[in-house]
Parts: C-alpha cells; structure tokens; sequence
C-alpha cells in the first residue's frame, strides 16, 4: 500500500465514525418520525425526595413516546444555584425546553417576555379541570398563564413529641406565653427550643417564622399592609426572643437550611418549620425523629391562631416556540407530570403536595396525614412574606435578622431594613 | 524597509489579539457601562435613568459595607499574603531539608476547589460542633469559643484568615525568583561577614522586588473582585457585615434589577482600576528613588 493509500485509509477511518454519529445525531427536527428532544434541567434530583419517583416517571414517559419525544432529564442538585443559572439564561434569552418555575413576583416578571410557552387555552380544558380551585388563576397575569402549576407547599409547625414529653411539655404551646414557658422546660432538660437560621438565600425556617407570627398578628391579609406597620415590628421582636435567651443553637446566625434541619434531625431541637417535601429527607436520614414528630398551628400571638401557611412552590414553564411538534410534546409532557395518579405517586413516594385534585391511599405516611389533617381543620391558609415581597426583601430578611440579633440592631431596624431593600 | 516591514509583522501579529480583546473585553465593558445606566429587568424595555442607580447605591449601607469590605480584602491579601508567601520563599529558597515537600504542600490547596476549602472551614469554624472552639475547650480557653463566622466582630476576619493561608500560589512565584538569583551574590556577601538577614534585605529583596509588587497587584485584583469563600460561608453575613461587591452584584442580579447590578460592576472595575494603578505608581516611585540614591 502507498503511502498516499495508507492516508485515505486513515482519513475513512477517521471520518466514517464522525459520519455515523452525525447522521444519528442529526436533525432534533420535528419532521416525520424525528425524536422530539425535550432537555429538562431540575433539582429534583440526588438528595431530594422527588427524584426517584420523577426518574421513574420520565422513564416512563420515554418509554410510551418511544420514537416520537424523549425527555433528558438535566441533573441540578443546587436549588440556589438552579434558579440564577435559570434567571441568567433567561436574561439573554436561553430558557430551558422544560424547567422548574419559582412562582414569586421577581419570576412573574418573565411573563411580560415572549420567552415563555403559553398554556392558557391548553388549561382552558379539561386539564385545567384537574386542578384545585384557584391553583390555575394563581399562575396567571394579565389573562395569560404562562405556567403549569404543579407543586404547593404547606409550612405548619414541626415538633419533636418525644422531646417536649422529656422536658414534661404535656401538649405543643397554643399560646406564645404558654411557648416561652415551654421553651424554659425544654432548656432545663437540655433541649434546645427551636431551630432557626440566617444563611441560605432567603433564611427559610426563621422567615417562615416570622411569616406565622405576623399572620398571628395581622390575619391572613397581613402583607396587604405596608411594612410601616407597628404590626410589623412586634413580630419582629417575637422573633428576636427566639434567638434570644437559648432559644436557638448557637450556630443560628450563619447557619443555613443544612444547619436548621441538621439539628432537627439529630434531636438536638424540639420545634421546625418546612414543607412536606422534607417528610422523605427525614424519614430517609431520621427515622426516629421522623416517628416522633407531630405538626401544630403556630403558637397564637395576635387575634388569630389555628391556621397554616401554603404557597405555590414550583411551577413548570417551558421555552416558547414556533413548532407544532415541539409545543405538542412539552404539553404532553406536562400532562404527564401532572396526572392526577402521577402527582399521587410522587406524594406518597415523597411527600410532597400537587395543587391537582387526587385521591390519596391508605398506607400513606403517617407525617403527611398530619399535613392533610392540618390543612384540612385549619381557619385559613395563609401565605408566607415571600408570596408578597420581591426578591430584594427576602434576600435581606437574613441579614436583618442577623443585625437584630448579633448587630445590636432593634426590631424596628429590622422592618426599616426590609422597607429600604423595597424601595 | 526593514522598519516598515518590522512594523508592518508588529500590526499583523497584533491585529487578531487585539480584534479579539476588543470584541471580549472593550465591547462587554462599555455594555456593561451603558446598562448601568438604565432601569431593566431583562425582560421588558431598558429605561434610560443617568446615574439614579449609582445615586441609589450610594445611600445604601450595604454598598458602603461591601466596597470597604473589598479594600480590606485587597489589602489583606496584597500586604497578607504576599508577605507570608515571601516570607515561606525566602526560607525554602534555603533549602532546608524537606523543602520540596514543602513547597508542594503549600501550593496543594490552589488544586482543589474552593468550594471544598470553604466546606472545610465552615466544619471548622462551626460555633456548635466546630473543631476550633472544641480545640479552644480543650485548651481551657472555652472563654473564647464563639460564633466565628455568626458575629459581626469575627466574621470578616475568620474568612479572610482561612484565605490569607492560602499562599502556595504566590509562594511559588516569588521562590522561582528567588532561586534563579547566582549563589555568587551570597559568596560575596558572606566573605564580608553579612549575616542572613543582611543577604535577604540587602540581595535578595532587592532583586525580587519586581515580581513581589507584580504579586502583590496580582493579589490585591483577586482581593477585590473575591466572592467564592464569602458567598459559600457566610453569604455577605451576618447583617451584611462580610458582604462584598461581587455578593451584592450577585444578589441584584438575582432580583433582576440589572441596571443596578452593572452599576455595582462599574464600581468595582473602576476600584479595581485605580488600585492597581496606585500599587504600579507607587512600586514605580520606590524604584525610581533607590536608582536617584
């Protein structure tokens, strides 16, 4: 073989794969009997309680529409991180075929964009029946849900039953002064009274704190007032106690939502807030603590007392398009995440709650069972300061908690500087 | 002839660099100034505002906090670290016994990710279960035991220690220096009885002092444009005392307030700019006086 024979040989060699890989690849087109490729980038994956069951229902999906869709599940464990590199894509104009929508009111602001897919007259049917009242209207602006709704989240009160009955604690607090005499118990028995926490983006479980206290004191049309509100500012000073006195651990200011349901988790606290989501995490990790635990309404401070606080917690949006194949497959896909027997799967895998209507089974978890009863008797569902207030407020709810306790800041610095990161 | 066509290789070798940092760098850069002047969320219409977003930055304590935070950070670390770095140079350039061990053990941690340091330092600084105030108990000094990244007075200085150690980088520079300077030097200031210290001041500082001021500006730039350990450790806090100029850009971006957000990125290209040219000045200054003596 000559030398310039041995080159082609080498050059077919090399390129024939290259070929071969490309004609394969090619075209996600949406031609006739082109596969539909829909990248779905999600933090429902790793650690979280919802990967599982969402795996399995990709894969299934997958499997049904073999040939037509395929949907490529992006794995994102970092939910922070998640919704920048989101928000920055978006910014210039890159959204994902399928993603995980944060339904507060910085987000709502994309829909004024034509980035995302339009739902409207997709839930005007009977998918749109499939939800609880009210859920629909709650992704919608200006006429226009550009949103699918899917899961909400319940926040009541977490609480160690095994702990308060150690420090003699016969029954959870219905009171804030029948709370303090409780927490005294617990610290005499060298529990600690609560968990609490500054870090993470948004402080969590002591926004969700101070959440529950000010609803106490305003009802469930509290954050229709302005921040001025001496309301406000009690509620404020209730939760500085809670990170006064031995109240909280020691790593509370600072710490982020690892540290706040670390310490639930180990039975170092008695008393949490979070969402059913968790009810897998802690099975998982905790099964003791998981046994032991029971929710309540939060102590009563103000006029009002016995309810709960919800929310929409993730929404699902998907990027606009032109194509009837491509929108054809992303609403089909929705459809499949949020059947009525799907979402049931997914909360009774992972505790989680769907804003659908769904039947749940007997051998449910006991700690969900808590939820639905406690949602079910509650006097109102109330919504946490996150539903109501830009990004701007509750990035710096951590901050002014942290002044307030550590800073020598007062309450009343603590709304100021809520109100300064509004304007 | 041979000028012009010298010239002439001078603009085509430099052409494509040049169209490139243009493109990469000039262009984002005036953008990024344009949009400073606007009120925009990504999604609708950029309003034109002036300067309403850097008025606006200036009544906020926070961006008072963050842009001081930086200027102790670039100095921490300019003055900080370059000093250890030298310092650990100087001895290594020694030779003492292990010294290749060492320097490979200092250097380790600019191979592994800041985001296992910071994980690393919050286990360690952690008030409730932290090996620093566990060692504090041991030694009878529980007295001191603290929050150390949840309280205002040890915040800031708790992250800037854990980076300060870091000096492997700039140890590593300044010590290729040091050992290319001729043993003859030390030959000679032995034979008239200069001591170690004397050889240091008198030989070595001076020949290094290029590279040690090129360091130190290195260092300060990596001060001031830092995010990384603060953002993963105490995200600006507590009550914002940690927080940093990248930490508030980062979190306007997040709210989508992006006029606001690339005026926070003027301020700290614009601080970084007139730093850096002081710390030049300032080296060229030095230089210039010692050659006039």
């Amino acid at each position: 073989m000559t030398c310039y024979n041995r080159f082609r040989v080498l050059l077919a060699a090399l390129l024939l794969p290259c070929a071969a890989t490309l004609a394969v690849a090619g075209g996600d087109g949406e031609g006739a009997g082109i596969v539909t490729e829909l990248q779905f980038p999600t933090f429902w994956v790793g650690q979280d309680s919802k990967a599982a069951p969402i795996a399995a229902l990709i894969d299934q999906f997958n499997a049904d529409n073999e040939g037509s869709i395929n949907v490529v599940l992006e794995p994102n464990p970092d939910t922070d991180g998640y919704r920048t590199k989101i928000q920055t894509g978006m910014a210039v104009g890159q959204v994902p075929d399928v993603f995980v929508f944060a339904p507060g009111p910085t987000q709502f602001q994309y829909y004024a964009s034509d980035l995302l897919l339009d739902f409207t007259d997709d839930l005007a049917g009977p998918w749109g029946d499939t939800y609880v009242a009210g859920a629909v209207a709650g992704a919608t602006r200006d006429g226009r849900t550009k949103s699918v709704p899917f899961e909400i989240g319940v926040v009541p009160i977490w609480y160690n039953t095994e702990l308060l009955e150690r420090a003699g604690v016969a029954q959870f607090p219905q009171t804030m002064e029948e709370f303090w005499d409780a927490a005294e118990q617990l610290k005499a028995a060298g529990v600690t009274p609560t968990s609490q926490m500054t870090g993470g983006t948004n402080a969590w479980t002591s926004m969700l704190w101070y959440s529950h206290i000010a609803t106490s004191l305003g009802g469930p049309e509290v954050w229709e007032r302005p921040l001025t509100d001496p309301l406000f500012t009690e509620a404020a000073e209730v939760l500085l106690r809670l990170y006064q006195d031995g109240n909280t651990t020691a790593d509370a200011v600072g710490g982020d939502a690892g540290v706040s349901g670390g310490h639930y988790m180990a039975q170092d606290t008695a008393v949490f807030i979070n969402g059913p989501w968790y009810i897998g995490r802690i099975r998982r990790d905790a099964p003791e603590t998981h046994a032991a635990t029971r929710l309540a309404y939060a102590p009563q401070v103000g006029d009002h007392h016995g309810f709960t606080l919800g929310f929409p917690l993730s929404n699902l949006a998907a990027a606009n398009t032109d194509n009837p194949a491509r929108r054809a497959a992303v609403v089909k896909f929705m459809q499949w995440l949020t059947a009525p027997a799907n979402v049931q799967m997914i909360t009774e895998q992972a505790g989680s709650m769907f804003a659908l209507k769904y039947e749940l089974g007997d051998d449910l978890d006991p700690l969900l069972q808590e939820f639905v009863r406690i949602v079910g008797n509650a006097s109102f569902v109330g919504t946490p300061i996150f539903v109501h207030y830009p990004s701007e407020v509750i990035l710096e709810i951590g901050q002014a908690i942290g002044a307030m306790v550590v800073g020598g800041a007062s309450p009343a610095d603590f709304v100021q500087m809520l109100i300064e990161a509004n304007e | 002839m041979g000028n012009r066509s010298h010239r002439g290789g001078i603009i085509l070798f430099l052409t494509p660099v040049a169209v490139l940092y243009a493109l990469f760098f000039l262009y984002p850069l005036g953008y990024v100034f344009t949009v400073s002047l606007v009120d925009w969320n990504g999604v609708t219409a950029m309003q034109f505002v002036g300067l309403k977003n850097y008025l606006e930055l200036l009544q906020r304590s926070v961006f008072r906090l963050s842009v001081r935070n930086n200027l102790i950070w670039a100095l921490s670390l300019g003055a900080g670290q370059v000093g250890l770095a030298v310092l650990v140079a100087l001895i290594l350039a020694r030779r003492p016994a292990g010294w290749r061990l060492l320097r490979t053990i200092y250097f380790l941690p600019n191979v592994i990710s800041q985001v296992a340091l910071a994980m690393m330092w919050l286990a360690i600084y952690n008030a409730e279960y932290g090996i620093l105030n566990a060692a504090l108990e041991l030694m009878g000094w529980g007295a001191y035991a603290r929050n150390w990244l949840g309280e205002i007075d040890s915040a800031l200085p708790a992250i800037i220690l854990q980076q300060l150690l870091y000096i492997g980088y700039f140890m590593i520079i300044i010590l290729a220096a040091t050992l290319s300077i001729s043993e003859t030097f030390y030959e000679a200031a032995q034979i008239d009885g200069a001591d170690v210290w004397q050889q240091e001041r008198h030989i070595t500082l001076p020949i290094i002092r290029p590279i040690v001021i090129t360091a130190a500006t290195l260092a300060m730039a990596f001060g001031l444009r830092h995010f990384e350990a603060t953002f993963l450790m105490t995200n600006g806090g507590p009550a914002n005392s940690t927080s940093v100029l990248g930490i508030m850009l980062y979190k306007t971006v997040s709210a989508l307030n992006y006029g606001r957000a690339n005026a926070v990125a003027v301020t700290l290209i614009v601080l970084g700019t007139l730093l850096i040219v002081a710390v030049r000045r300032l080296g060229r200054e030095d230089r210039a006086a010692e050659e006039r003596q």
